[in-house]
């Protein structure tokens, strides 16, 4: 069985701290990371491969420096690893960004019988890509998967749908997105780091690799635009109360009668 | 009445229908959008016997529903539904279509988006029209929640988005409304390459922080799974419910089923007393629907006293017990 694994690089997100004046992020000191839910995509795949044999692809579309999150998924195990990359790429939405990986996707002999990914990234958790990749390809789709089994040419999957306990039939070839419940990541061995900086090639495809249009990829190539960051509004009219634990409990009570939640004392 | 064109389409989502109020959440939203934009309100609703949900699109304020009935419509399918509502859309052209941020929303939207070459924003937590430009600006949390992007789709259409659930406060039900239900020809759909073979509904906890009137909403700054403990004698003395935050739940201090916010649950109750959270909008998205937020935290800058009516800057260990007692006293 061949797969492909979509990784994302992104910033170790409960880490950041934000720039109050400009609105970004601030990405210096924070730590670049694989997205953790396609790590659980990574270690399905080890696992399926373990089992039913075949090759893992993994592909991530990216800046030349996401080329640390295909070499940590080299070593750990992935038999081959693309890197898209090109600056026409920048700024793109979800609509442009699986244009790009589905396109990478079908440039590949043979190809692939399942393709895999995180149902969310952690730095804008949309969860568009897969689905999205899978409506470019023409492939069936199962989202936020957390039991996967074979069964010649069938998977038989498992996931959670608001608190529905589905199971569910899909053919091969199939994109699913996967949940934390599919696996732990705890054994994803990252201890043959240093082997894959000598041993395994990153291959690297920019837009001209892949037959497209500047047009089509990147922000020319997206449908949204983010128009402007900002923090979240405060509400106002909020009143501030220090004092000792008693004020405290008094102007709680208080505010409790106020809304009726408590009758006033007599 | 409605024109046909360039409506506000609202996504009918009606599994578990009486826990999911997201659809009704969509269509008091869709109304205020619609008003900006000179035009109607349409739920399109797909599924096999579901004229009731119609009617009740309608009690909450649908200018127009668009029901396709049909038992190949009755399982929640991504590609018959991407199929099926992508040519009407074709033939329609609503100028914006939106659906909860529920798993199929956002399972579906997505793919639907694709095949529209559209553009999609993802979980958002408010929606309003530019009065300028009459572009639909969706506000989505970024980072974790730690920002909120203002996203447009400035030339393609319909602009789609899926919404957070619980953000928006669904309109009474009038049962003298009117409305339009109408029945658009359904082509014969293939058969699924995907198939729900057994789907086992939720097993319902006790918990219903949705529906809840008092919300007592615990994390870190509690310490201890023991002070923690403490919230459910506050919710019982106040008839509420306990929820939490994700490092609560992840701590092992209560169950997932509790958890609030973005990745959790959203309330709509009359009062949320939150203590011992620092406020990551992560976790206040859950809460901002309440009307009134009290919070307790022993540190004055934390960034949860920027969304509350009342801040009270104090440790929680120190005055929970004294709160329990006073409320014990005058109840």
């Amino acid at each position: 069985m061949n797969i492909v694994v979509f990784i994302k690089q992104v910033p170790d997100v409960p880490n950041i701290r934000i720039d109050e004046q400009r609105m970004t992020i601030i990405r210096e000191g924070v730590e670049s990371i694989i997205n953790p839910l396609d790590c659980v995509a990574l270690q399905a795949a080890l696992e399926l491969r373990e089992r039913e044999g075949g090759r893992i692809t993994v592909l991530s579309m990216g800046p030349p420096q996401s080329e640390e999150a295909l070499r940590e998924a080299l070593a750990a195990g992935a038999d081959k690893a693309i890197l898209l990359t090109d600056s026409a790429f920048a700024g793109a939405d979800t609509l442009a960004t699986s244009h790009v990986l589905a396109r990478a996707v079908s440039k590949l002999r043979p190809f692939p019988d399942l393709l895999l990914c995180g149902m969310q990234t952690i730095d804008s958790d949309t969860g568009h890509v897969g689905p999205q990749i899978a409506e470019e390809l023409d492939l069936p789709q199962v989202c936020g998967v957390n039991e996967i089994h074979v069964d010649g040419d069938l998977l038989v999957l498992k996931r959670l749908s608001e608190g529905f306990l589905d199971t569910i039939r899909a053919p091969l070839p199939a994109l699913l997105t996967v949940s934390k419940e599919l696996c732990p990541v705890s054994d994803l061995s990252l201890g043959a780091v240093e082997a894959a900086f000598t041993q395994k090639d990153i291959i690297r495809w920019a837009a001209h690799d892949l037959g497209l249009h500047p047009d089509e990829v990147g922000l020319a190539g997206s449908a949204t635009h983010v128009r402007k960051l900002r923090q979240p509004a405060a509400r106002t009219g909020g009143r501030i109360v220090t004092g000792s634990p008693q004020s405290i409990v008094d102007a709680l009570i208080r505010k409790l009668e106020s809304m009726s939640i408590l009758d006033e004392e007599d | 009445m409605s024109k046909s064109f360039g409506d506000v389409w609202i996504f009918g989502d009606y599994r578990d229908y009486f826990q999911n109020r997201i659809t009704l959440q969509l269509i008091a939203k869709g109304k205020d959008l619609a008003e900006m934009l000179n035009t109607g309100t349409t739920v399109v609703l797909l599924g096999e016997q579901v004229h009731q949900y119609a009617m009740e699109y309608v009690a909450h304020g649908a200018n127009t529903v668009m029901v396709a009935e049909h038992p190949k419509l009755k399982e929640y399918e991504v590609e018959t539904y991407t199929t099926l509502l992508s040519q009407w859309v074709k033939s329609y052209r609503p100028e914006i279509f939106i659906a909860g941020a529920t798993s199929f929303g956002r399972e579906f939207f997505p793919r639907l988006a694709k095949r529209l070459r559209t553009g999609l924003s993802a979980d958002c937590v408010d929606l309003e029209v530019d009065p300028k430009s009459l572009l639909l600006v969706q506000t989505t949390p970024a980072f974790g929640g730690e920002l909120l992007a203002e996203v447009v789709t400035p030339d393609r259409r319909p602009q789609m988005a899926t919404v957070h659930p619980g953000v928006f406060r669904e309109l009474p039900h009038n049962s003298e409304a009117v409305g339009r239900i109408i029945y658009p020809d359904v082509d014969v759909f293939p058969e699924p390459r995907v198939k729900v073979i057994r789907s086992r509904p939720p097993i319902k906890g006790k918990v219903s922080l949705e529906d809840a009137s008092v919300v007592i909403a615990g994390g870190m700054g509690l310490r201890s799974k023991e002070q923690f403990e403490l919230l459910y004698e506050l919710a019982e003395l106040l008839e509420g419910e306990v929820g939490a935050t994700r490092p609560a739940i992840l701590s092992g201090w209560a169950d997932e089923e509790r958890l609030l916010g973005q990745t959790g649950k959203s309330v709509k109750a009359k009062l949320v007393i939150s203590i011992g959270t620092s406020g990551a909008l992560q976790f206040t998205t859950g809460i901002q629907g309440a009307e009134t937020v009290i919070a307790i935290n022993r540190d004055p800058d934390a960034p949860v006293f920027r969304i509350v009516d009342l801040g009270l800057v104090a440790d929680a260990a120190a005055v929970l017990p004294i709160l329990i007692e006073t409320l014990r006293r005058r109840l």
